[in-house]
């Protein structure tokens, strides 16, 4: 019997082993507590390099829609044989060198769709401190290209002292109360479909007017949680409840009312 | 209301957030005693489910044989109840001094369901000891039927403490959308907090695995008195308790995928941000260890019925039909296993030459990784048919076309499978994750009906012989080994993946953990810490069973049958 039990101990002990190896011989990626990230003047490309690579895999959620090359354009990677995107973003448009180009990408969006994509993504420039901007823009520049960001990018892009912050009323959208500018700046498509734009996450918006008047809209912006349309109960919550605090109240009225025209 | 929030606020403040374990630290002292109690949990709710299933085929079938087999189960929970408390014990203990601020913030929000839990616990331990020291005298008639009322109850009061535990740790995961982080906790309603998005899916996830993991275990039990066994009466006993525990185990794992599947979707509906943290971010490897496991317990699982076909006349008809089996199964697995979507450098990225390896890239997708699970699935179900049909020839009027109906049925199972699978390629992705649905109806659909054919079919069949219980190889035996250290590693993976996801929130995006170990560690640290775990487990669970057989004798009684002592499941 002795020598069954070793056998039993053995193979226990052998398959605990192998399971152990094989986790252990794949790529280890632990997943790191956000730091907030500060960059001096004197900031080197390299520091800026491996500064934006850490917000690209992580804060700034990138790789979410980058790289699958389904919800968005590959960057690291070859996209239609153009190359990654340190090597080809200085040619999308003539007067755009690289660095404005990339900029320009992440404070509006839907400047440069790129074709067969949707406008999904969210101005990231409301989303991440300049530091973190700059510091993406030098690590998608490192990708084929040459780096040319500084710290007087960084601080140039900061606000000066007792200027809105990024994100807070009334630099929404630029200030602009055109509705389709508030809606890009909101990132509404990401979740909503609106006139054959967007995704359809969410309630398609197309013909919202018809099932909802101004006021109803209004309230939905300002407190999501207060309705839920049918067959979208899963997802209540999801919605962000900031929009209210985000716009101006000009602002909010055009968007509410061009949405309730949407009959 | 402001009141009570900046008393708790200086409450807070006034104590310290943090306490440490010697040499191994705080993170790992309450991994390892979550992990084992959860172990011993799932073990004391699995078994009384097939032990009260049990005792039914014993009382309604009018065989003794089946009473004595969930009598053994109900006497290996005794001593697995006692373990399960201990840890538990280890367990609250480690978070209120290792995590108090964490810890003070749930107590605050489900004092009234921990109440409820340990008075549960309380009625559900002498539950168990009225249903085990009562076998033998509420015996007959309709005392038995009370004492079997009794294993329903044990079964229905482990299944609401289940659901009260399991409450705590999805909120940890999902608290409602309206709660953030300067929410009072005192204003928090209970069935609020319960009633959270992935509460229910957690709740029908863990029942399946737990009767996944009980008859694992009981199978590896079996095997180990069927090694250690004297006589050929008792060899025949235990290699059918195996199977039992086997069928049982394998049975249940069909569907479990299906639970996850809605477990996955609920997690990517509260917030799509953690669903590609889990499928697409840093644990994107964690699926291609979980493929590997299931391959292991697809395989072994199939490798042992096919061995034991060996000891079933008639079965030899079927043998040639197992290579074909294997390949689809070793396909299966291979394509299951191919990643996907996973956090890779620019290096690697350029070396791949994409983000997916061209060639596999394709095979990755969950469009090909669900076509590949259904088929492993059905092809599973065919093996048991096969085995349950071995020593049987239907008798039957309508065999032939009963025989035909259920071919087709698989083949239009196995159509609807690969439509859906090569159609997702051609739609968005929105429409894709939908038809996982129709390939899970195709394949359930054909074992619901299919099986009710077999029954039919095999009612008078003529037998071709009896089942030589006992006549198994050694290495069978070890098959089961391997499936339930598997079933056990992958449960401590499992967990590991549900807990991780919330990476450096002890709850999600409301309280965040500032301590050292916030950052949630890599895969191979994970895996020595499951391995840990899971040796731990066994090695108590294995003290168990040795407890269990020097109290009392075996419930096994030679019944002077031999070989056909015991009776086939299914038939």
């Amino acid at each position: 019997m002795w020598a069954t039990n070793a056998k039993i101990v053995g193979i226990v002990l052998g398959t605990l082993a192998l399971y152990t190896l094989i986790a252990n011989k794949i790529p280890q990626v632990q997943s790191e507590v956000p730091q907030a990230l500060t960059l001096g003047a004197n900031v080197t490309p390299e520091q800026l390099v491996a500064a934006g690579q850490k917000v690209y895999t992580g804060i700034g959620g990138c790789t979410t829609c980058h790289g699958l090359g389904e919800r968005a354009p590959n960057l690291l990677t070859d996209e239609k044989g153009q190359g990654p995107i340190g090597a080809r973003c200085g040619k999308r448009e003539p007067e755009k060198t690289c660095k404005q180009y990339l900029y320009e990408s992440l404070d509006n969006p839907t400047a440069y769709v790129v074709s067969g994509y949707q406008p999904i993504m969210p101005v990231m420039t409301k989303q991440l401190s300049p530091e973190q901007v700059w510091s993406v823009i030098a690590f998608l520049e490192s990708q084929g290209g040459t780096v040319d960001v500084t710290g007087d990018d960084i601080a140039k892009s900061k606000p000066a002292a007792g200027a809105p912050t990024p994100g807070a009323s009334p630099g929404f959208a630029g200030g602009s109360t055109d509705p389709k500018a508030i809606i890009q700046a909101a990132g509404c498509l990401a979740c909503h479909k609106l006139d054959g734009q967007g995704q359809v996450i969410a309630p398609d918006l197309t013909h919202v007017g018809s099932r909802r008047n101004a006021e109803s809209i209004r309230k939905k912006i300002l407190d999501p949680a207060s309705s839920v349309t049918k067959g979208y109960e899963k997802l209540a919550g999801i919605m962000p409840k900031t929009f209210g605090t985000m716009m101006s109240a000009a602002q909010l009225e055009a968007l509410v009312q061009y949405l309730a025209a949407h009959k | 209301m402001m009141d009570s929030a900046l008393l708790l606020q200086a409450a807070a403040d006034s104590t310290r957030a943090y306490g440490e374990f010697p040499v191994i630290g705080a993170r790992a002292f309450v991994w390892i005693t979550a992990e084992v109690h959860l172990m011993f949990a799932a073990f004391v709710l699995g078994v009384p489910m097939f032990a009260v299933v049990t005792e039914a085929i014993g009382i309604f079938g009018g065989d003794e044989r089946y009473d004595r087999l969930s009598k053994e189960f109900t006497r290996l929970l005794l001593v697995a109840y006692s373990a399960t408390a201990i840890w538990g014990a280890m367990l609250v203990f480690g978070l209120s001094t290792l995590y108090p601020r964490f810890w003070a913030y749930l107590t605050t929000i489900f004092a009234p369901s921990m109440w409820i839990y340990a008075g549960l616990f309380f009625v559900e331990s002498f539950t168990l000891y009225l249903y085990y020291y009562g076998w033998d005298r509420w015996k007959k008639g309709r005392a038995k039927l009370g004492h079997w009322t009794l294993g329903i109850l044990l079964n229905v009061w482990g299944t609401i403490v289940m659901f009260i535990a399991n409450a705590w740790l999805t909120y940890m995961m999902s608290p409602p959308r309206d709660i953030t982080p300067t929410t009072d906790p005192t204003t928090i309603k209970l069935w609020h907090a319960i009633a959270n998005a992935t509460w229910m899916p957690i709740n029908v996830h863990r029942v399946i695995a737990n009767v996944v993991f009980g008859g694992a275990i009981v199978g590896a039990y079996a095997s180990y008195r069927f090694l250690a066994a004297r006589t050929d009466e008792e060899r025949a006993h235990y290699d059918w308790m195996g199977y039992v525990g086997n069928f049982i185990a394998m049975s249940a794992l069909i569907v479990l995928p299906f639970a996850g599947y809605w477990l996955g979707r609920e997690i990517y509906q509260y917030d799509q941000s953690m669903g590609i943290t889990m499928m697409g971010g840093f644990m994107s490897w964690l699926w291609v260890i979980q493929a590997f496991l299931i391959a292991v317990l697809f395989l072994t699982g199939n490798y042992y019925l096919w061995i034991g076909m060996g000891r079933i006349p008639g079965a030899e008809r079927f043998r040639p039909y197992t290579r074909y089996l294997l390949i689809v199964l070793v396909l299966g697995a291979i394509v299951w296993g191919t990643p996907h979507t996973m956090i890779a450098d620019s290096k690697e990225l350029a070396a791949m030459g994409g983000s997916h390896h061209p060639f596999l890239g394709a095979l990755g997708v969950m469009s090909a990784k669900n076509t590949a699970v259904n088929l492993m699935i059905l092809t599973t179900f065919l093996s048991f048919l096969l085995y349950r049909r071995a020593n049987t020839r239907p008798v039957v009027p309508w065999a032939r076309t009963g025989t035909i109906i259920q071919g087709a049925m698989f083949a239009v199972a196995a159509a609807v499978v690969l439509f859906y699978g090569i159609r997702g390629y051609f739609v968005e992705a929105i429409v894709r994750i939908g038809f996982s649905v129709y390939q899970v109806l195709a394949v359930l659909s054909c074992i619901v009906f299919v099986t009710v054919i077999d029954i039919l079919m095999a009612r008078g069949a003529q037998s071709l012989g009896a089942i030589r219980w006992g006549k198994m190889p050694p290495r069978s035996q070890y098959a089961l080994f391997i499936l339930a250290v598997t079933f056990t590693w992958l449960m401590g993976l499992m967990g590991f993946a549900r807990s991780g996801i919330r990476q450096y929130w002890h709850v999600w995006q409301v309280m965040q953990d500032t301590s050292k170990y916030a950052a949630t560690p890599a895969l191979g640290y994970a895996s020595k810490m499951i391995s840990l775990c899971v040796l731990i487990f066994l090695s108590l669970v294995a003290f168990v069973f040795w407890l269990g057989g020097l109290a009392e004798k075996s419930t096994f009684v030679a019944t002077g049958e031999g070989e056909k002592g015991a009776p086939h499941v299914g038939h």
